[in-house]
């Protein structure tokens, strides 16, 4: 994190101790939105749905019924890459790779596809789907029992922050118990607090254990574990 | 010296003075001229092909940080996934083109030499295609094609027809450019058709052959070169399309050129110098094209204009008559009604899944819900806001810019004239969407430049553009005789008041239409917008783009009739007063003869539909 030293300020939120840990990168910088991987299919067009993540390896949803987002898309997916290679197992990309998964290049229009009908299932961020499905989209959405990738969101206040104080007391009430309940409860997300206020509906903390990635391995694993990927789902680059 | 000689001698000595300031006048001029287009066109260009010479980012390296190498660019031509996009582009242009020249041709056939029923109607439907933005058409034919959820499989589902249609695909592709890029070759073929003297055909009719193997060995070889000329232009335009393969060509994993370059500034970290790479290469592929119709325009036009008068042979269908004009309605229909009616049914719908025809006409699925969620995101406005400010500003400073250019080559003996036209000139070469990455390069490592400003923007697009308002203002400067300012200046009038006083007035309706179809062209421009708008700078068309690639189809339909609306109440008529004559003369708008087809502007009507 030395190429952030000197861009962003001190800042700590009040319920700072409050936070775990291993979702902080740096000292500085605060989780104010922590997304969360879900699997979601399509409730008009599945009868067999998927259970958990080795699911969606079956034969039984190949010819284009899964979707999958593109490793090389963003920091959020490869959360998830890493998920499934690290949790899932060594072979889980070649076994998915088999049922001809329909790629996207992000989660936005994978979601629209899901509802159109383009695709029936795949993994997908909790808060793209969540909203859509509130508003009455034809889809059900759970989390794998084999764990939910997670991807806290750093923000801090900059160095060159025109109006500081503001920005730390928008911060403050993200952070607070009150700001992340509205994280979870209206935008989809979970929280890195180690006490949630509340779950996604469908979240049972007893069952599936929230997976954070490791970060040196985050940043290390990268550009091989992503040439691994592209050739074994054939995503050209 | 007497007093006499010296009196002789002080006008001579005077004109002598005039003479010698006035070429230097010129020279700086021209100098300044050239500089202003070095800085608009060479200089991005220049930045272009440096990009691809390098491996640096010129984000994060900073300006001016070359290791420069042709490994580059070497590596990229060795690209296989570069050599896919490039065969790709290739196959789906010469696809499209010549399902446009299937298209065009028939068109330009039915209304010129034949006897169908509402002629000028099947005339003016056949250049509708050119006021649909590509995005919109890729948009539109997402929602009828898709091969799971396209509303004509599920149609075809109900009524029992066993087929199913995949427009994501090849074909797809191939299938929508040619729909929507035949205008091109009819009104090349249209105007070729209409000048052509009809007594070959006839000597052939007296010998004895019949009218299909007359068309197929008299009348297409005549007009070959118009065929070849649209479909060089046709499939020019293809290839820097971007709207329509990145909504078709996406879902069936089908890369091209203009996407693949887009892709590659948008992965993380962005590849700037290999997309300055391809982008050199889909410039090349264009430059090549342009070059090649030229020639051909330079060739054998004029061999079917004969100097006699004659009218057009027209050709009695007798109740085919009405197959012809059935004909032009399903093209309508396919083209235009259809399309709306998905776009319609996308804007209105909730979620756009439809298992069933039942659910399609569903009432409690619709509402407005889409355009007030358009109307709520203060994008929408800021978009609207930019998109007037970019095209007021390239519409002025383009217009002002080409007519210093216009005046300079075609009024003046400034030096350097052709130098000055052939710079104009070069962005007829270059699609948006490479003008977009030069652009980028140009100005993003420079602190405190254009990048990030609307300027950008508006620069780009004048410079994209030269070529197009050129064009339409020289046949304005060509039509002043000489001899109204030769009087002006032998009543005293310098050159500046000259043309204040006799060739801006005289040229004002030409200069204000080639200002409003630059302005025009600026509202409706995606593919240079791409690479240069920020969040404070979005222009309508990127938020379609974004809006669809959002994953937000809806918004995206409801966007696209709202924002089409906008752009057609922002420029009333103007669009069919400067495509609709120029077209070939076949329009119900004009019935005046047109002049020979090599000396019709070519490119004044092009980039309607571009990008």
């Amino acid at each position: 994190m030395s190429e952030l030293a000197g861009l962003f300020q001190d800042y700590a939120p009040p319920n700072g101790k409050d936070y775990l840990p291993e979702s902080l990168i740096s000292p500085k910088l605060w989780p104010r939105a922590t997304l969360v991987w879900s699997i979601a299919y399509n409730s008009a067009l599945v009868k067999n749905p998927p259970k958990t993540w080795m699911d969606l390896t079956k034969p039984e949803y190949g010819n284009k019924l899964i979707g999958q987002v593109i490793a090389p898309s963003g920091g959020t997916t490869w959360t998830r890459v890493m998920f499934e290679r690290q949790v899932l197992g060594e072979d889980y990309w070649k076994k998915q790779a088999v049922t001809n998964p329909v790629l996207y290049p992000s989660g936005a229009p994978m979601s629209d596809a899901l509802v159109r009908g383009e695709i029936a299932m795949g993994p997908l961020l909790y808060n793209i789907v969540y909203t859509k499905k509130r508003d009455g989209a034809p889809l059900e959405i759970f989390f794998g029992p084999e764990g939910a990738p997670v991807n806290p969101y750093a923000s801090g206040v900059t160095t060159t922050a025109k109006n500081p104080n503001a920005a730390k007391l928008f911060l403050n009430w993200c952070l607070s118990e009150e700001g992340q309940t509205f994280m979870i409860k209206e935008l989809g997300n979970l929280t890195s607090l180690r006490r949630a206020p509340v779950y996604p509906e469908g979240f049972d903390p007893k069952v599936v254990k929230v997976w954070l990635p490791n970060f040196d391995q985050y940043v290390k694993l990268h550009a091989s574990w992503v040439e691994d990927w592209n050739k074994i789902y054939g995503y050209r680059q | 010296m007497t007093a006499e000689a010296a009196a002789l001698a002080a006008p001579a000595a005077k004109t002598e003075r005039a003479t010698r300031f006035g070429a230097v006048a010129g020279s700086l001029w021209s100098g300044a001229l050239l500089a202003l287009l070095g800085l608009l066109v060479l200089y991005p260009v220049a930045m272009l092909l440096l990009g691809a010479l390098t491996n640096t980012n010129p984000v994060v390296d900073g300006f001016g940080v070359f290791d420069l190498s042709l490994a580059n660019f070497l590596t990229v031509l060795a690209n296989p996934n570069v050599h896919l996009a490039l065969a790709n582009s290739l196959l789906a242009c010469a696809g499209g083109t010549a399902l446009a020249v299937i298209i065009g041709l028939t068109f330009s056939w039915i209304v010129v030499r034949t006897n169908t029923p509402c002629r000028g109607f099947v005339a003016a439907a056949s250049l509708i295609p050119l006021f649909v933005p590509p995005l919109v058409a890729g948009v539109a034919w997402s929602i009828l094609g898709s091969p799971k959820s396209g509303l004509i499989n599920t149609l075809m589902g109900w009524a029992g027809i066993p087929w199913r249609i995949d427009l994501y695909s090849m074909t797809g592709l191939i299938v929508v450019f040619g729909m929507y890029y035949a205008p091109y070759v009819y009104m090349f073929t249209a105007s070729a058709l209409r000048n052509m003297d009809p007594s070959l055909e006839e000597a052939a009719e007296i010998a004895g052959v019949g009218p299909v193997r007359t068309l197929f060995t008299i009348t297409f070889p005549l007009i070959a070169p118009a065929i070849i000329s649209g479909m060089l232009l046709s499939f020019i335009v293809m290839l820097g399309i971007y709207g329509i393969p990145a909504v078709l060509g996406a879902p069936g994993d089908i890369p091209v050129l203009t996407t693949y370059i887009f892709k590659l500034t948008n992965w993380s970290p962005p590849l700037y110098s290999t997309a300055a790479a391809v982008a050199i290469i889909l410039m090349a592929v264009t430059g090549a094209l342009v070059l090649l119709q030229q020639r051909v325009l330079a060739g054998r036009s004029f061999t079917t204009v004969a100097g006699k008068a004659f009218r057009p042979r027209v050709i009695e269908l007798g109740p085919w008559r009405w197959f012809t004009l059935s004909l032009a309605l399903l093209y309508l229909f396919t083209v235009v009604v259809l399309p709306t009616l998905a776009l319609i049914v996308a804007a209105f719908r909730r979620f756009l899944f439809i298992p069933n025809v039942g659910s399609l006409f569903d009432m409690r699925h619709y509402s407005l819900v889409h355009f007030d969620a358009v109307f709520d995101n203060p994008l929408t406005m800021r978009s609207i806001w930019n998109t007037m400010e970019v095209g007021l500003m390239t519409a002025v400073v383009g217009g002002i810019i080409a007519f210093a250019i216009g005046y300079t080559v075609h009024r003046s003996n400034a030096p350097a004239r052709r130098a000055i036209d052939l710079v104009a000139t070069l962005p007829v070469a270059i699609p948006g969407l490479v003008i977009g990455v030069a652009y980028l390069w140009a100005w993003i490592g420079l602190p405190g430049g254009l990048y990030g400003t609307i300027w950008i923007l508006a620069l780009a697009f004048v410079a994209r553009f030269m070529p197009d308002t050129m064009k339409s203002l020289s046949t304005s400067f060509l039509q002043i005789h000489r001899e109204l300012e030769e009087a002006a200046w032998i009543c005293g009038k310098g050159r500046v008041a000259t043309i204040r006083t006799i060739v801006l007035p005289l040229a004002r309706p030409g200069t204000v239409a080639a200002m409003t179809l630059l302005f025009i062209l600026a509202i409706r421009e995606l593919g240079s917008s791409l690479f240069l708008y920020t969040s404070d700078t979005m222009v309508m068309a990127v938020l379609l783009l974004d809006y669809y690639e959002g994953g937000n189809t809806g918004k995206a339909a409801a966007w696209s009739r709202r924002s089409s609306r906008l752009s057609t109440s922002a420029s009333p008529r103007s669009r069919w007063r400067w495509c609709v004559p120029r077209a070939g003369s076949s329009s119900p708008v004009s019935r005046r003869k047109p002049p020979p087809a090599s000396s019709q502007p070519t490119w004044s009507i092009i980039p309607i539909a571009r990008s």
